[in-house]
């Protein structure tokens, strides 16, 4: 049986390792260690199987007393659990398609909840000269943490991709582009998020729709929301789920 | 999953002992096992692999339209399972050489004979061994077997996880000489291990913290198989340890998948500024995340901002020690009652070590 695990386990890690897809799962750091891993593993499975015939269909031990009722039944529901086990794993490691986590558990655990600590009083001359297109959700969510100026958020707009999420002080009027970030595995995604002054924005998007949001980072015109600051959009569009849907 | 452990080692491999007189079948096999059985196995092993990625490539890709919540228990639970599979398959491999390859006692025999310097000296083994927890556990297995106590064991895995360059060198990185919160994780993982490990050791009959199945594999351990090739042996072993630990792995990421889901985070998030709550807090998240003890360090970072550093110690000393998929490993190996035991006192210990980081503080 754990040899049978096993294979599930390698097959489907293989397989999203080579379709680009463990990302959906574990921090990239990871990726090559986890697919040398499972290569090993596999040969190593492999040879044990030749090695070690007929493991499961042989329950009997001898030296044992012959067994009672009650073993008999437990020996029983013992090998139900197993195959269940199999069952659900071969379900959810091959059948299922590999997913995100939704909006849904970004709205659980609270965007923003968790921001990074400041760790910089100067934040502007970090700023200066940065290339402020290529700032992901993350890195604007972190440097308004850090008090970027107003200045700065002026002459620089936002250009940043993320799913939908309600405001939950201002779901009228205010939605957050989220990104998950990811430390280890999908388990301690944290939800962060910029917010996007837009009343009525429920009416042409859904939470968990991915959308492209362009323009400047103002003060939050928004009196029930807690963010302080909130994209004026110029532009929301709607885009494809990213293939690296999280943020490092 | 808990007698095939014993199976396998009576049934699978063909042991010259008195067993194998008293079963014809292994009789049988045993002279039966030339190649043409071994070829078919091996056939059957390419088929089921085949057959596996048939399934997974001519599965619809499509998106999900169901519920969300049940989308993300599954994300979640598959996600502790990739991420845990290549440290235990790791730890399986450390397992076997240790039990197969290492010759009998070299590593034992070298520990003190005190039972408390052994204990102390076994706290420092994660150095030699820079696994995380999910693959101490087959590895501490693989030590029993050859000779290692209860209390030693558990003080290996109470302590390794933390004890370990990969951790330290995280942590320092995360919080550098910050509030004590590094010198803390180290020192209060290394003291409690070793408590907890006096505990166990005070107990009347350490054997009984042990699932029957696993003494019984202890017992046969005892007669050295030295006439079956160690190649077979080390194929005997990877196949009983993943027999008792993936079971146990797949069951331990589902409930940990399905408690994610259930619980809400803003719920411990709003007990962060007080001495003991965010200690208490903070010791249920790190029981519920089930997260690496060699990244656990940057995962807390976030949360420094809105939790006192006791909480944050705690965190970092409770998890590696315990959480969801690590009982669930353990309980391959030790009762619930010892499982219980253990849980309590390793909690009770952290929220001394925490309550005293932040009134230290």
């Amino acid at each position: 049986m754990g040899l049978i695990l096993s294979l599930i386990g390698i097959v489907a890690t293989v397989w999203l390792g080579f379709t680009g897809r463990l990302g959906l799962y574990i921090h990239p750091r990871y990726t090559v260690f986890t697919l040398i891993m499972a290569l090993l593993a596999g040969v190593i499975a492999v040879i044990a199987f030749t090695v070690v015939p007929g493991k499961d269909d042989e329950h009997g031990h001898d030296d044992a007393p012959p067994p009672t009722r009650r073993g008999r039944v437990l020996r029983r529901g013992k090998t139900a659990g197993l195959v269940a086990i199999v069952v659900v794993a071969m379900f959810a490691l091959l059948v299922l398609p590999p997913s995100t986590l939704s909006a849904a558990t970004a709205q659980e655990r609270t965007v923003n909840a968790a921001a990074p600590a400041p760790n910089s009083s100067s934040i502007d001359s970090i700023l200066t000269g940065a290339d402020t297109s290529t700032f992901t959700v993350k890195d604007w969510s972190l440097y308004l943490r850090m008090g970027a100026s107003d200045d700065f958020l002026a002459s620089h707009p936002a250009e940043v991709v993320g799913f939908v999420s309600a405001d939950p002080d201002d779901p009228q009027n205010v939605f957050y582009v989220t990104r998950f970030t990811i430390t280890c595995c999908a388990v301690d995604a944290t939800p962060i998020g910029l917010a996007v002054y837009l009343p009525g924005w429920s009416d042409r998007y859904h939470e968990g729709d991915w959308v492209s949001v362009n323009g400047s980072i103002v003060a939050n015109p928004s009196s029930s929301s807690a963010e302080p600051f909130a994209i004026a959009p110029s532009q929301v569009s709607p885009v494809a789920e990213p293939p690296e849907p999280y943020v490092y | 999953m808990g007698s095939t452990i014993f199976d396998a080692d009576e049934d699978s491999l063909p042991v010259p002992d008195a067993s194998a007189t008293f079963n014809p079948r292994i009789r049988r096999d045993a002279q039966r096992g030339g190649r043409g059985s071994r070829r078919g196995w091996l056939v059957l092993a390419v088929i089921l692999i085949a057959a596996f990625f048939g399934l997974r490539m001519f599965s619809p890709a499509g998106d999900w339209d169901t519920a969300s919540v049940l989308q993300d228990f599954f994300t979640l639970s598959i996600s502790v399972v990739v991420e845990s599979l290549p440290f235990v398959f790791l730890g399986i491999l450390l397992s076997t050489v240790v039990q197969v390859w290492l010759p009998s006692g070299l590593l034992l025999r070298r520990l003190p004979r005190a039972p408390v310097l052994r204990r102390l000296v076994l706290s420092l083994l994660g150095v030699l061994f820079p696994v995380c927890e999910c693959g101490n556990m087959p590895l501490a297995r693989g030590l029993m077997l050859r000779g290692l106590t209860v209390s030693d064991s558990v003080t290996f895995l109470l302590a390794a996880p933390i004890l370990n360059p990969v951790t330290i060198i995280t942590t320092y990185q995360a919080f550098g000489w910050e509030d004590g919160i590094l010198v803390s994780r180290v020192l209060g993982g290394f003291v409690i291990a070793n408590l907890v490990g006096a505990v166990v050791a005070a107990h009347p009959s350490p054997d009984r913290l042990l699932t029957p199945s696993f003494q019984a594999a202890c017992d046969v351990a005892g007669h050295a198989h030295a006439s079956v090739s160690r190649i077979r042996r080390s194929a005997g072993a990877f196949a009983e340890e993943t027999s008792a630990m993936l079971p146990a792995l797949f069951v331990g990421s589902a409930i940990a998948g399905a408690i994610q889901v259930g619980v809400h985070r803003d719920l411990l998030s709003s007990l962060g500024s007080n001495p003991l709550l965010s200690v208490v807090a903070l010791l249920v998240l790190a029981f519920v995340v089930s997260i690496c003890s060699n990244v656990d360090a940057f995962f807390v970072l976030s949360l420094g901002s809105t939790f006192m550093p006791g909480g944050i110690v705690a965190f970092l000393v409770f998890g590696p020690m315990i959480d969801i998929k690590m009982l669930s490993l353990m309980r391959t190996t030790y009762t619930a009652r010892a499982l219980v035991l253990i849980t309590a006192l390793v909690a009770l210990c952290v929220i001394v070590l925490g309550l005293g980081v932040n009134l230290g503080a």
